[in-house]
């Protein structure tokens, strides 16, 4: 930045690499200047996103997504509490993001990375506002047990839209979770229900026959766009957060209403205009990212 | 660490390799061991181990706990080894913690037994009281008092020896209780039941110096050392665990090797040992 | 709001109403099979993939059975500022679990020791002077727990470690064994592992025949213990065949 014209007579005679890593923002600003990034998107394209449900055997719900190559894997294990007494009908969902030293080179371990934390309260806002899920749904019996759904969301591989893979995974793990069969024992506690057999001597009652999935309603999709300059780019990779650092999140559900919006600071100032387009991207992106979920969900449910 | 010019280093190599170590021992004698029972009297059990200028103490104290619910018919064993700056200025601070943490998951590996408790040293079904409700769980500690090599071999002889200095008290069980509630138990004052510890292993080092291994390596020994195998081995001969040291590989033969003289060496280890511990619960029991 | 209560309340994972354990493992019993089908001395289908995490210098993914782990390679790079001149490379090892690895949640965070076990497994097969002064991180994700997961993260790290670039003197490869009553089975399943006699876990460079890692525990005879280390040997080299051909298929696939 210091040294515009500087890096401007050089980067004629210097190599592509070199002028990349010397001078970032200028390499972006040009490729910009022609409407395309580095890795030959548009400005407003989002990375290819896929989704894999059910990737892990032992948690009752998961999802494996990855935008470009951003991944990250979700489960919900469900486990049995007593429900508090100011809601007795009620259970609870646990929402935790981890990123473990494998995700990126600057997390070591004891010293975890300054992101996790704020992508965890950002997704355990917006899953809990979005109203996707009713808490009810998760009482057992009334007053006595309820299920407490741990979410944990881990980034496996992080470069940029942190926030906006990690929601469709939860998103998708939710839609993925089976809720197991159980029924109340003698000493008050919750037991499994075994699905093979033995019917005829069976203790109890199931108590949630027909509860085994969750009716989601408005599912929550997230965009993350830069702003930079006049421009704004969708989906960012790792490599552009740390160049331009201006963020704009926004979330929107199913049928395309406002559940949240970040705009944690940075050098940009956004004019109303700039906002509006960030919504519109994301109204389409919602299309696209309901898609690829209702695509992993029927294909789950072929085999 | 060891400093070591390379006269010395090359003093101590040639010295293993002629069989005539730099203090005047062959490749597989030990130091003099020297036990003492009974030196923590707060503690059940416990016992002082020197060999040669490696000391070591450890304390067995066994408090009433509750079985965990896989293994409603066992008692708990835990084995943790702490490393006083006392012995080495780096033990500083967090500095002997990583050195904690491997001697103790060796001592684990190596007198625990399996994970369904066989060839334990210690019977964890024996320290049930009611089964599902109370057991005892046992606190076996190290500590390293001056550290000079062969650290694994001390811990394990004092451990070995606090365990024949334990006593328990009978425990009995005196209101059966109904569904989760805990029983009542009345601890004895006077009756104490002492363990069999005929059947707890003996550690031997096998320390691979050039060509050659060694049991009982001094410090600027190990500092010279490719590898080591520390071998668990118990009376009959069986070997009940095993974890290696030092970053070179080893062939297999050698090791099958190193088996059988391992063998050999924790007869004798375990006579010279049992004998010194009963020597020294005789002197206890005089004063 | 109800969903994040101020203190965490005491949670349980409902278990399926079972009178005793299963009676599939007996100690005279010769004629089990073993939970999966397998035969006593096969080993589960082994799978590799390299490239796992693009934010690393190197990575891999192996996949077990139900064992899943990712290992990322960081370095070399310049070692924490508090360690000391070192004219050789230092190498730094983690290995953690996810928390629903383990059937009941949280429970993989008892295994500090895995830790320094892959340290001591792979330090012997890296020729350190290579980098000197500064450091490579290996880092290890249990995403599932299956049974013999240390083995497994050790094989998955030396292969990203090749993938990295990290100059080795041959791959490790590694193998555990459990011994149930009289039998010995290799590659135990988490099922097997919980109602072990003994295990025996060895981790070798095929190709130079030497062993990098012997840990045993339970009680074993001399005859029983060689004949487990032979297996385990076997099952070593066929692994690092399979590991072999994994990094082969990788690089040809690069240069395509």
């Amino acid at each position: 930045m210091g040294l515009p014209n500087v890096s401007g007579d050089l980067s004629a005679e210097m190599e592509v690499d070199a002028f990349r890593r010397l001078f970032p923002l200028r390499f972006y600003e040009r490729h910009l200047a022609d409407s395309i990034r580095p890795d030959a998107r548009p400005l407003g394209r989002a990375r290819d996103t896929t989704m894999a449900l059910g990737a892990v055997a032992s948690a009752d719900g998961s999802a494996l997504t990855k935008i470009g190559s951003t991944t990250m894997l979700a489960a919900i294990k469900m486990e049995v509490m007593t429900p508090s007494t100011d809601s007795p009908d009620e259970g609870c969902i646990a929402i935790d993001f981890h990123m473990p030293p494998i995700c990126s080179p600057i997390v070591r371990p004891g010293r975890p990375a300054e992101a996790a934390p704020v992508v965890s309260k950002q997704l355990s806002d917006t899953i809990l506002s979005s109203g996707m899920i009713d808490l009810k749904e998760l009482s057992l019996v009334s007053g006595k047990a309820a299920w407490m759904a741990y979410l944990d969301i881990y980034c496996l591989d992080a470069d940029g839209a942190l926030f906006d893979c990690a929601l469709l995974s939860a998103v998708a793990a939710f839609s993925n979770l089976q809720i197991p069969v159980v029924s109340l024992n003698d000493d008050g506690k919750i037991v499994v229900v075994s699905e093979e057999g033995e019917e005829g001597k069976l203790e109890k009652e199931p108590v949630n026959k027909e509860k085994r999935k969750l009716t989601l309603r408005s599912l929550p999709f997230s965009l993350t766009c830069i702003l930079h300059k006049n421009y704004i780019l969708a989906d960012p990779t790792a490599e552009e957060e740390s160049i331009m650092e201006t963020l704009v999140t926004v979330v929107l559900d199913s049928s395309s209403r406002l559940v949240s919006f970040y705009k944690p600071g940075g050098p940009v100032l956004a004019y109303t205009s700039a906002v509006q387009d960030c919504v519109a991207l994301t109204r389409q992106r919602v299309k696209e990212l309901q898609k690829i979920l209702d695509e992993a969900v029927s294909g789950m449910e072929i085999d | 660490m060891v400093g070591l010019s390379v006269g010395e280093k090359y003093f101590i190599q040639g010295g293993i390799n002629q069989n005539l170590r730099s203090d005047g021992r062959k490749r597989d004698t030990y130091r003099p061991i020297f036990v003492e029972t009974g030196v923590i009297p707060q503690a059940n059990g416990s016992a002082r181990v020197r060999i040669g200028t490696t000391e070591v103490i450890a304390s067995v104290k066994a408090e009433l706990g509750r079985p965990s619910a896989l293994h409603p018919d066992k008692g708990k064993v835990a084995i943790f080894v702490d490393c006083s700056p006392v012995a080495e200025p780096t033990f500083e601070g967090r500095g002997g913690e990583d050195l904690s943490t491997e001697l103790s998951v060796a001592l684990q590996h190596c007198l625990l037994g399996g994970k369904s408790g066989a060839g334990a040293g210690i019977d964890p079904s024996s320290l049930v009281v009611a089964e599902g409700k109370v057991c005892w769980d046992l606190y076996i500690d190290g500590l390293i008092v001056s550290s000079d090599g062969n650290l694994l071999d001390a811990l394990g002889a004092a451990i070995k020896a606090a365990l024949s200095n334990t006593g328990i008290p009978r425990v009995h069980v005196t209101a059966a209780a109904s569904g989760d509630e805990q029983p009542e138990v009345d601890i004895s004052d006077e009756e104490f039941l002492q363990f069999d510890t005929s059947e707890v292993p003996v550690i031997v080092t096998l320390t691979k110096v050039g060509r050659h291994y060694i049991v009982d390596a001094t410090s600027e020994e190990e500092s010279q050392m490719s590898s080591a195998i520390s071998f668990s081995i118990n009376r009959k001969g069986h070997i009940c665990g095993l974890t290696k040291r030092g970053g070179s590989g080893i062939d297999p033969s050698v090791i099958s090797d190193m088996i059988s003289v391992a063998q050999h060496i924790s007869e004798q280890l375990i006579t010279k040992l049992e004998s010194e511990i009963s020597a020294a619960e005789a002197g206890e029991d005089e004063l | 709001m109800a969903s994040k209560p101020g203190s965490a309340p005491t949670t349980y994972t409902p278990t399926p109403t079972r009178k005793s354990r299963p009676p599939i493992f007996k100690d005279s019993d010769v004629d089990w099979v073993r939970p999966d089908g397998r035969g006593f001395h096969q080993c589960r289908p082994a799978f590799f993939r390299t490239g796992a995490v693009n934010a690393a210098a190197g990575s891999a993914y192996a996949e077990f059975g139900n064992t899943k782990v990712i290992v990322s390679v960081f370095g070399p790079r310049e070692s924490k500022k508090a360690m000391m001149y070192s004219d050789v490379g230092r190498l730094n090892c983690n290995v953690s679990y996810t928390t629903f690895a383990t059937p009941v949640r949280g429970q993989g965070s008892d295994h500090k020791e895995f830790s320094s076990m892959l340290h001591k497994a792979l330090e012997g097969a890296i020729m350190l002077e290579t980098f000197p002064k500064t450091t490579v991180d290996v880092f290890a994700l249990v995403l599932e727990s299956g049974g013999s997961d240390i083995p497994v993260v050790i094989s998955c790290a030396s292969l990203a470690l090749a993938d990295a670039g990290i100059m080795m003197y041959d791959l490790v490869a590694g193998v555990s064994v459990s011994c149930l009553g009289t039998n010995l089975v290799i590659d135990p399943i988490l099922e097997e592992e919980s109602c072990q006699d003994g295990n025996l876990m060895m981790t070798c460079m095929p190709s130079r025949y030497e062993v990098t890692q012997l840990t045993v525990t339970g009680e074993w005879s001399s005859a029983k213990m060689n004949e487990a280390m032979q297996l385990c040997l076997d099952a070593c080299s066929k692994l690092a065949t399979i590991m072999r051909s994994c990094l082969k298929e990788a690089a040809s696939a690069t240069q395509d």
